[in-house]
Parts: structure tokens; C-alpha cells; sequence
């Protein structure tokens, strides 16, 4: 299609390889945070492409990944009550909790309905006054202008049998967790299009600053991919550490300013556990005092669940970039989409479910060998 | 959820002081908040649709590249939900599928 060819085109991703590869002195340690780039990376085989160049770490990008396990423990004893109505995006349905997962919950009983924007779930709620109806708002700050309407308009049209599980995330406060790691090997970021769309890129100047690190604003197509890699290396090598913009055509450094200013009177920020990851500081959303009422743990009475998360599932390392899905024990075998042990698997965004899709772990297992001995070689 | 996907608005209206507006996502209607893009939006526009909200206006040939972009990387199961509630309204998940 003439109109893919422009960001897809063959000859133009081949001079952007020829061109990173010519311009890195040594191989440098990049980092995505956003599952459609993973997606995208994998799927294209851009990390084998980039050879000695560039190592692609994958971050925890996905939102539905990174959902930690008693929240996912909380929806599911919410779901199975009588006199609920659970609703949530279509991807929360499958992600495993400690038991089973929404969907079994379904099997057995409880009331459980695929929404695809949280004011369906208002609505659902006014039509069935004599039932509470319970959104899961999870996500990055790409969903958060969503969810922070859905209960604004809760408040403004007096809904009181609407309430949300809140399990939202950002995104920068993961970045310094990752950098602040004294195992820590991420060199550059690719920062998520989409997410600064919405936020802009203002909050990722401190943190270039005070890392030094360069972070590139980038899209989810490949020559996108590829272009920011291009920027990151750039500056890698002239030793400069600025956020810079590579996705022009969709993000302003101010980015969708109604947006973000709704989502600050909604919530405020508070610290939250990543799944696989544990706590980060100031990394998740919480509905402020205003809006209480309609924050599902204080109306069930559930804040004060907390759960262990098994041993055997390391999407935290996949997740901080420590462990690649294929090097994982149980990767196809004792974990595959059709039984997984953790989110990465299950969502589409997923780093272990792009690997498994598009069938890089053995290949990617002879790379990563034969990688491994081209840098030893050179030490 | 995290990949906007882009669509044309086709129509407009005023839902209890809340715009909202009719998107059209390659063939699919659905009703779509146009509340964060309300200063700057007009039918024929085409906006790019996080869960049922417009985060930003694109221009024609950025929406088509992406929308094809997100059918090739199978993103597009919101589209399905769309679909199923585009014309029916809410039901349960299961029954529709």
C-alpha cells in the first residue's frame, strides 16, 4: 500500500541500519518502554539486524503486564460477588491471578463484561441502578484521561453505583527505577509515542539530565524504530544526553494539555507495585479524596489485600530487562499463551508473547550466543 | 490498550455537556469522546482513539499509514469489541463471542 510505504520501506530501513551500525563505535545498551516497539522489534528482527551495534533491552511496557498480582486477586474477588457487575478492557481477562482469572470467574458464575471504553461501564451502571458496577482502570497515562473522565462524570451526573479498581501506572518513575538498579546496563531510552502523546516529553528532561542519558520520543513502525536508535546512537557517541523527538508527526512537547489537566484533578500520584518488579515510588495513580467515593477497595473493603507473587514466573527480569523471554526454563513449555504462567505472556503487548508469536527463541537463542562471543572477543 | 488507533469523525453531538462524536475506524462506527480535542475538532477530522477517547487529530495519510500499521501487528482487537458494541449496545463478551 503506497501509503505503509513511506514508513516501511525496505530500502530506507536498510540505509537507517547501514547508518546506526557506521555511526556506533562500540554496542550500545538501549532500552524500549512500550509494548507495540517490542512488538514491532521482534516481529521485525530489528535486534538482529543492528548486529554489534545496538543490544535492544525490553522494558516494562506492558500495561496489562506489569498489573500487580493482588490487584488482578482484588478484580477477581470483586467479579465473583453477587452484586456486582465487573467490567474491564478485553485484554485484563486472561492475565492469571493467584487462583485462576476473570474469565473462570465468568465460568463460575460472576458477572463479568468486556467494555471497550470505561463511560460504557458508566452507563452499564446507570441502567442497572440496583447493581454496583466495578471498572478496572488500568494503563499508562494513555488510558488514564479515559478512566479519570469516566469517574469525573460519575461525580457531575451523581452515578453512586460506579467504582473503580485503580491500577494505573507511569511511566517515568519506572525509567529511574530501572536507572537507579546498580545492575543497571540501559544506556538510552526509546520513550513511547503514544504515552507522549498524551504527557509530552517535559517530565523526561529531568531525568536525561540527571542520568545522562539520552531519551528519543519515538513511534511503534520500524523505520520509526529504527530512526530513533539512529538519534539515541547519535547522541551516545557525541556524548550528549537530550530528549529529543523523533515521533513529529504525533507528539508535542506539551502534548494533550485537556487531557493531562483532567487527569491531575482526578488522581494523584502515589507509590505502586509493578507486577514481577515490586514498589516503585510515585509510579502509580490513586484517585484523590474528592473522588473516594468511588474508589472500589474503600467501598468493598479491600485495600488491605496484599499477596506474595509466585517463584516460578520471572517476568520481572523480562520485565527489567535482566532475562530475555526465550532464556527463561519454562518459555514454551511449562508457559505458552494458551497457559501462562505470567502477563507478559498473555498480552499482546508482551515481551514473552511477541518472542513466542513470532518464533525468535531459537533463533534468537544462536544470536544471543553468537553475540555474546563477538563481545568477548573484542574485550 | 496502549496503541491509539485512528478513525474520521462523522458526526458530532452534545452529550449532556460532555462532546461526543461518531468515529468511523474502517468501516466501524462508535461513539467516541471528543472532550480533549473538543477546541479543535470538526466533522471530516480524523483523531487518534485510546479506549473510546480522542487524544489527538492526525492528518489523513498519518491515520491510514497507522491504521494498516495496526491491522499488520494485530492490534485491532478493540476493533472487535467495537463491533460488537457499535451496534448492539453493551452485552456480555461471552455471549458475543
Amino acid at each position: 500500500m503506497r501509503y505503509l510505504s513511506e514508513y516501511r520501506d525496505p530500502e530506507v530501513a536498510r540505509a537507517l541500519v547501514r547508518q546506526i551500525r557506521e555511526t556506533a563505535t562500540r554496542r550500545w545498551v538501549l532500552m524500549e518502554v512500550c509494548g507495540g516497539q517490542t512488538h514491532t522489534i521482534v516481529k521485525q528482527g530489528l535486534g538482529e539486524l543492528l548486529g554489534d551495534a545496538v543490544e535492544m533491552i525490553h522494558g516494562p511496557g506492558c500495561p496489562v503486564c506489569v498489573t500487580p498480582l493482588e490487584q488482578i486477586d482484588k478484580a477477581l474477588a470483586l467479579a465473583a460477588r453477587p452484586d456486582v457487575i465487573f467490567t474491564s478492557f478485553g485484554d485484563m481477562l486472561r492475565v492469571p491471578g493467584s487462583d485462576c482469572d476473570l474469565q473462570q470467574v465468568r465460568a463460575r458464575g460472576g458477572t463479568v463484561r468486556v467494555v471497550y471504553s470505561p463511560l460504557d461501564a458508566l452507563a452499564l451502571a446507570q441502567a442497572h441502578p440496583d447493581k454496583e458496577v466495578v471498572f478496572f482502570a488500568v494503563g499508562f497515562e494513555t488510558t488514564a484521561p479515559a478512566n479519570a473522565m469516566a469517574v469525573y462524570r460519575a461525580r457531575e451526573l451523581g452515578v453512586p453505583n460506579f467504582s473503580v479498581l485503580v491500577s494505573h501506572v507511569t511511566v517515568p518513575p519506572a525509567m529511574r527505577a530501572i536507572l537507579d538498579a546498580p545492575d543497571n546496563r540501559v544506556q538510552a531510552f526509546l520513550a513511547a509515542g503514544h504515552v507522549c502523546t498524551v504527557m509530552g516529553w517535559t517530565e523526561y528532561e529531568p531525568i536525561a539530565a540527571q542520568y545522562q542519558v539520552p531519551i528519543v520520543v519515538t513511534g511503534f513502525e520500524p523505520i520509526d524504530i529504527l530512526e530513533g536508535i539512529l538519534l539515541a546512537v547519535q547522541q551516545l557517541e557525541a556524548g550528549r544526553h537530550e530528549v529529543v523527538n523523533q515521533y513529529v508527526r504525533a507528539v508535542t512537547r506539551e502534548g494533550t494539555v485537556p487531557a493531562r489537566t483532567l487527569v491531575e484533578q482526578v488522581f494523584r500520584l502515589a507509590d505502586r507495585k509493578w507486577r514481577g518488579i515490586g514498589e516503585i515510588p510515585g509510579s502509580g495513580l490513586v484517585l484523590r479524596e474528592e473522588y473516594a467515593s468511588f474508589d472500589a477497595e474503600r467501598k468493598f473493603g479491600l485495600e488491605d489485600l496484599t499477596v506474595e507473587e509466585p517463584a516460578e514466573c520471572r517476568a520481572g527480569d523480562v520485565l527489567r530487562g535482566r532475562l530475555k523471554p526465550h532464556q527463561c526454563s519454562a518459555f514454551g513449555t511449562r508457559c505458552t499463551p494458551e497457559h501462562p504462567l505470567g502477563a507478559p505472556m498473555v498480552s499482546s503487548e508482551g515481551a514473552c508473547a511477541a518472542y513466542y508469536n513470532y518464533g525468535r527463541y531459537r533463533e534468537g537463542e544462536a544470536l544471543a550466543m553468537s553475540r555474546e562471543s563477538a563481545v568477548g572477543s573484542r574485550q | 490498550m496502549c496503541l491509539g488507533i485512528p478513525g474520521r469523525v462523522v458526526a458530532l453531538r452534545d452529550d449532556a455537556g460532555l462532546m461526543m462524536g461518531t468515529v468511523d475506524f474502517g468501516g466501524v462506527r462508535r461513539e467516541v469522546c471528543l472532550a480533549y480535542v473538543a477546541h479543535d475538532i470538526d466533522i471530516g477530522d480524523y483523531v487518534v482513539v485510546h479506549v473510546g477517547f480522542a487524544i489527538s487529530k492526525v492528518d489523513e495519510d498519518e491515520a491510514k499509514r497507522s491504521y494498516a500499521m495496526l491491522r499488520e501487528m494485530s492490534q485491532l482487537d478493540e476493533l472487535d469489541w467495537m463491533r460488537e458494541f457499535a451496534d448492539t449496545g453493551l452485552r456480555d463478551a461471552q455471549q458475543a463471542s
